[in-house]
């Protein structure tokens, strides 16, 4: 039975932290070279945690299954990190920072853990800046800093378009550096398969190796999962072809409880897919949406061309809804406004899929300079994807799934429901509520990493009795046997379809009834829908090759297997949580004006699930309770 | 549009490989070359064969992971590019595509078109790095860093690890990666008491991994997705240069007295 | 903390190898190809400025090759000191061309260069050819082995006569030819191997770029053009005996 105490610790919210520190039980040096930490992934949570532990002396395994470390894709994040650094001297604040995530995530999550991520935050940009992070500098040689995300001050620090490569180059360089010095043992091409539990304590991974296909077992003291967010269970989104829920899936079956799996991040500015083939979708950057203009034709107007048809034709219809913020509404409110459209039938583009982003009226205020200026690697990036050129005729866009606020059930210490195993980063569930803020999710991950997990492991180290066991004990043997048979069945198929398609499936149904919007009847049906799916999966899907070499589709149809369990617990997920909050919005909670109507009175709370093996998932509660501030409507009107 | 597509396959490192031909019917013009071989690949598993091996990640350009040389040109005909950002339009119907894997000792193929990078990683273990341990770290504004300076420094930082400059060389060189990152640590303040040290160790750790020299070619590049440029090759053998008379003129380092007994 | 300071100490070791063994890595042994190339080429251009001498008449050139040989000390230390650089030059070389060789064990079956020139792909070949025409040409000026019609004989002044052997070779158009490709095959050498060694040797600086990358073409036009108006002067008959 799983029991969630969330350890937050009592008295003021500003000393919590530092006390917590204080009280903690340390880890003597001498201890430390003894006890191995397991770290799988090497994204900027994992990345920056594997080297901090190195550094402290532990002994790290860390895995990934990336050629390199520095692939993960925390390398993708464009726009920048958050600090409440307030450089500017714009009345930013770590209680501001605070209180803008707080509210941003819909009053959904911890108040204790975001404080702790605003007042961490300041440090990330100095140890960043330390490794050697080429931030954006002022003539001056100050760190220049962006406004992003409707927030009113400038707190978000950036490379370029590329800040998430560059910090995570910076953790990945730390990282070479444990690993030279021979505290951090590097295994990538390694994916982790299934968690080892011994006495109720996590103690260890089966990975395989994706190069030989040998299946071991890895024992230590403790585990880190930093394996990132799970959005590619839509099938079309904007993680990396290899994200994957795997991992944090494998843990949630070992015990470990799953927190608001439901609470997807759908961007609004996405470039639309084109064709069945489509892979991927590629996110534009939303600072876009400063300059560009919304708009459908007010009438369907099959395929006349956008410039042809004249504004009085022309409904832009975030300006019309959102008078007062217009096309700068919150992600997930642009990303619901589209898609009713494009449901409506009054989308563009192949399919309906669609609307426009027009530059035209800021081309012709400022001047086509300012624009290629401001946007020209955007426009240049449409161009190379679409062959259209948006100076000319206007940009099409879509929403695409982007970020997973919901990951596995973790306390104030970063420590899931099963002792000893640690959730980092984007896999847990931790800091963003019901929906995250721009640039918020590197600062998340940095600081779990970096700043939080080094310390609150300690005191489970330095306060568990933990008797060392072979990599040949009944609980590894018993977790290897499930990797070993899951991989004979997968390959053992004489199936006729490819893991592709199931997975294409899947994400078509989630994103129809589990994605923008969601309603009981869809998710009900959905949650009937995908067993049968599952089971024509497991009936007919078609492995070729063997399991003793590299074999990139037995890696992917095991990631799909997981992908068709795990759509159950979102609409499960779901289906429960009957108000809207955040990224979460049930048609039937609505104002008639079709705003989200949240229910604090009844949901308050994270939904903690736990694995039952026949049957639903277990519902627990973590009551969220808010002495700090006042939870308001989120209104933008 | 259609391609007739001649894709290097190999089991593995022993095997020999060779060129298998393929047909890529249906192909639109808004596919991206790795969607184009996603497709000839679901083909192959539902024909019961194996689908031919390629690295891919992010398929936005950033990640790396993608490395074909297409009609002998790493990353193929665009320039400034990935191959994931690679668009089927800028092929003309009914061409004759030929894919390799990157060629260089120091890059040993796995399967197919996918090849073992780990070689990179090793030089980047030598010595490209800061250590600084986390924490403690002074504020971010007490050493000022001007525009110029973090931009040049930015301009080197955009590597993203692919290895094409490898590919690319003649003499499968990975001097513009190793440029890369020596550029962008010795261009900042933070990077540079460790300058002499990194610089040396990269070096040989390049040549340790069985990379070739560099003979100032520049193919690397014209060929690399970030176009970074061959003039920090020239700040790296400025920095091996001044490294080397440091080296041999610096007074011994004292032993820093330790704080613990490791 | 153990292994960061031990690497740190063992810099002082290293570099001290370094001064004595300077072919540590495969840079070492680029940068003295460079430095080496770089003297080589300066005497390039010297030789075939003394050499334009031809233009002023026999008397000159004739006096030139007299002063060089009068001072046989300085002129037997230069000869020495050319050819311990050009085998350095050559030895590191052959050494860096077989290390590269090794880095790509399986050669790509379709290539297409983007960007480099005839010149940087065919060093190893030009190099090559090189050591052949000098030799060769050693044999044939230096040593006058090669074509024994032309008597060794003494001019007027009582110098040797190297302006009658010059004009006697260039009369003949199997060695005009030869020389000729022997300047092509210079220039191509030298038209990459300048701004190239400069590269290695570090040369970089926003302003002044374009000019290193100049420097070798310039550098390797200008010899070829004062080498070859020698050989065709004599061939045309504008410097005659």
């Amino acid at each position: 039975m799983t029991t969630l105490d969330s350890k937050v610790p009592s008295g003021p919210l500003e000393t919590k932290w530092d006390r917590h520190r204080f009280s903690e039980k340390l880890v003597s040096p001498n201890n430390k070279r003894r006890i191995k930490i397991i770290v799988v992934g090497t994204g900027l949570a994992g990345a920056s945690a594997a080297s901090t532990l190195g550094q402290l002396g532990y002994e790290v395994e860390c895995f990934c299954f990336q050629d390199s470390p520095r692939r993960a894709h925390s390398i993708a994040a464009q726009g920048g990190i958050n600090a409440a650094k307030n450089y500017q001297d714009d009345g930013d604040s770590v209680a501001r920072l605070f209180y803008d995530t707080i509210k941003g995530g819909d009053f959904r999550s911890r108040e204790a853990n975001v404080y702790r991520l605003a007042q961490v935050s300041t440090q990330i940009i100095d140890q960043c800046v330390a490794l050697g992070v080429p931030f954006a500098r002022e003539y001056g040689g100050q760190l220049a800093n962006r406004s992003f995300g409707g927030v009113q001050v400038s707190r978000t620090f950036y490379c370029r378009g590329q800040t998430g490569q560059q910090l995570l180059l910076g953790a990945y360089s730390a990282l070479c550096w444990q690993i030279e010095r021979g505290q951090v043992t590097m295994r990538p091409r390694t994916e982790m398969l299934d968690l080892i539990v011994v006495d109720g304590h996590a103690r260890g991974i089966v990975v395989r190796d994706l190069v030989s296909g040998h299946v071991t077992a890895h024992t230590a003291h403790a585990v880190v999962l930093a394996t990132g967010g799970y959005s590619n269970v839509y099938y079309l989104s904007t993680n990396a072809s290899g994200s994957n829920v795997t991992a944090t899936y494998r843990a949630w079956k070992q015990g470990a409880a799953f927190a608001n799996p439901s609470f997807t991040q759908i961007h609004p500015t996405a470039i639309p897919p084109s064709e069945t083939h489509q892979a991927k979708l590629t996110l534009m950057s939303e600072s876009l949406r400063n300059d560009g203009r919304l708009w459908v034709p007010k009438v369907p107007s099959g395929r006349r061309p956008p410039n042809d048809i004249p504004s009085s034709e022309r409904d832009y219809f975030l300006e019309r809804r959102y008078p007062q913020f217009g096309n700068l509404v919150p992600r997930d409110v642009a990303s619901r406004a589209v898609k009713t459209l494009c449901d409506e039938g009054r989308g563009v583009g192949p399919g309906g899929h669609g609307v426009y982003l027009d530059f035209t009226d800021v081309i012709e205020q400022q001047g086509l300079d300012v624009v290629r200026e401001r946007y020209g690697n955007l426009f240049d990036m449409y161009q190379r994807i679409t062959g259209e050129d948006a100076y000319r005729v206007p940009m099409r866009i879509y929403p695409a799934p982007h970020y997973t606020m919901g990951g596995l059930w973790v306390d104030y210490n970063l420590m899931s429901t099963i002792p000893g195993l640690f959730v980092i980063g984007e896999a847990n569930f931790a800091d963003h509520g019901a929906n995250r803020l721009g640039a918020s999710s590197l600062m998340q991950g940095l600081a779990d990493g970096y700043f939080i997990l080094p310390y609150t492991i300690g005191h489970y180290l330095a306060t568990t009795k933990i008797t060392p066991i072979a990599e040949y004990h009944r609980e590894s043997r018993e977790a290897l046997e499930r990797v070993a048979s899951r991989v004979t069945k997968l390959l053992g198929g004489q199936g006729r379809r490819t893991a592709a398609s199931f997975h294409r499936e899947v994400g078509r149904i989630l994103w129809d009834h589990c994605g923008m919007a969601r309603c009981e009847g869809g998710l009900k049906r959905t949650l009937q829908s995908i067993p049968a799916l599952r089971e024509e999966f497991w009936r007919d899907v078609a492995v070729p090759g063997s399991g003793e070499t590299f074999n990139q589709e037995l890696e992917y149809a095991g990631r799909v297997a997981d992908f068709l369990e795990f759509a159950e617990l979102i609409c499960h997920d779901a289906l429960h949580r009957e108000e809207s909050c955040g990224a979460h919005f049930r048609e039937e909670h609505q104002t008639p004006d079709g705003e989200p109507k949240r229910d604090d009175t009844r949901f308050s709370h994270v939904a903690a699930w736990e694995y039952r093996e026949n049957g639903p998932p277990i519902l627990h509660k973590e009551p969220l309770t808010f002495e700090f501030v006042q939870p308001t409507a989120r209104s933008y009107e | 549009m259609k391609f007739t597509l001649k894709i290097w396959r190999q089991q593995g490192p022993d095997d020999k490989g060779r060129f298998v031909t393929y047909q890529a019917h249906e192909v639109s013009p808004d596919m991206s070359f790795l969607e184009m071989l996603d497709s000839v690949n679901q083909g192959l598993i539902v024909k019961g064969e194996e689908p031919v091996a390629f690295e891919h990640d992010c398929r936005e350009g950033i990640c790396g992971s993608c490395s074909l040389v297409i009609n002998g040109v790493p990353h193929g005909p665009e320039r400034g590019i990935a191959t994931c950002q690679l668009y089927m339009r800028r092929f003309s119907d009914g061409a004759t595509i030929t894919i390799e894997p990157w060629r260089a000792r120091a890059f040993p193929i796995i399967k197919d078109l996918v090849v073992d990078r780990r070689a990179l990683d090793r030089v980047m273990q030598a010595g490209g790095y800061i250590s600084v341990n986390t924490g403690g770290a002074v504020d971010g504004n007490v050493v000022l860093i001007g525009k110029d300076q973090a931009e040049t420094a930015m301009d080197a930082a955009s590597c993203i690890g692919c290895g094409a400059c490898v590919a690319a060389c003649k003499n499968a060189s990975a001097m513009l990666f190793v440029a890369a990152k020596v550029s962008h640590l010795a261009s900042l303040p933070q990077g540079k008491p460790e300058r002499t040290r990194r610089v040396t160790a990269m070096m040989e750790a390049m040549d340790r991994e069985g990379f070739g020299a560099c003979g100032n070619q520049y193919e690397c590049e014209a060929v690399c997705p970030k176009s970074i440029s061959v003039r920090f090759i020239a700040t790296l053998n400025r920095e091996y240069l001044r490294a080397g008379v440091v080296e041999s003129g610096a007074p011994t380092v004292p032993e820093a007295p330790h704080a613990e007994s490791d | 903390m153990a292994s960061g300071e031990t690497a740190v100490s063992s810099c002082k070791n290293r570099g001290m190898m370094r001064l004595f063994n300077h072919f540590q890595t495969s840079l070492d042994s680029k940068v003295v190809v460079a430095l080496t190339g770089l003297g080589l080429a300066g005497f390039v251009v010297f030789h075939m400025l003394g050499n334009l001498q031809v233009f002023e008449g026999a008397e000159a050139l004739n006096s030139y090759a007299a002063f060089l040989r009068d001072m046989p000390i300085l002129l037997w230390t230069t000869r020495l000191g050319l050819l311990s650089i050009v085998a350095l030059h050559i030895g590191l070389a052959i050494q860096l061309t077989l290390h590269n060789r090794r880095a790509r064990p399986v050669a790509y079956a379709v290539r297409e260069y983007r960007k480099a020139s005839l010149a940087s792909r065919t060093m190893a070949v030009t190099g090559s050819v090189l050591l052949l025409f000098i030799v060769f040409h050693l044999l044939h000026l230096t040593a006058g082995v090669v074509d024994t019609s032309f008597p060794d004989r003494l001019d007027l002044q009582g110098h040797r006569d190297v302006y009658g052997k010059v004009v006697h070779a260039f009369r003949n158009p199997l060695f005009v030819a030869l020389y000729l490709a022997g300047q092509f095959v210079l220039g191509l050498h030298l038209s990459h191997a300048v701004s190239s060694s400069l590269q290695t040797l570090g040369f970089e600086h926003a302003a002044l770029n374009r000019l290193f990358k100049a420097a070798g073409p310039v550098i390797a036009l200008l010899v070829v053009l004062g080498n070859m108006a020698i050989i065709l002067a004599v061939f045309l008959g504008v410097v005659r005996t």
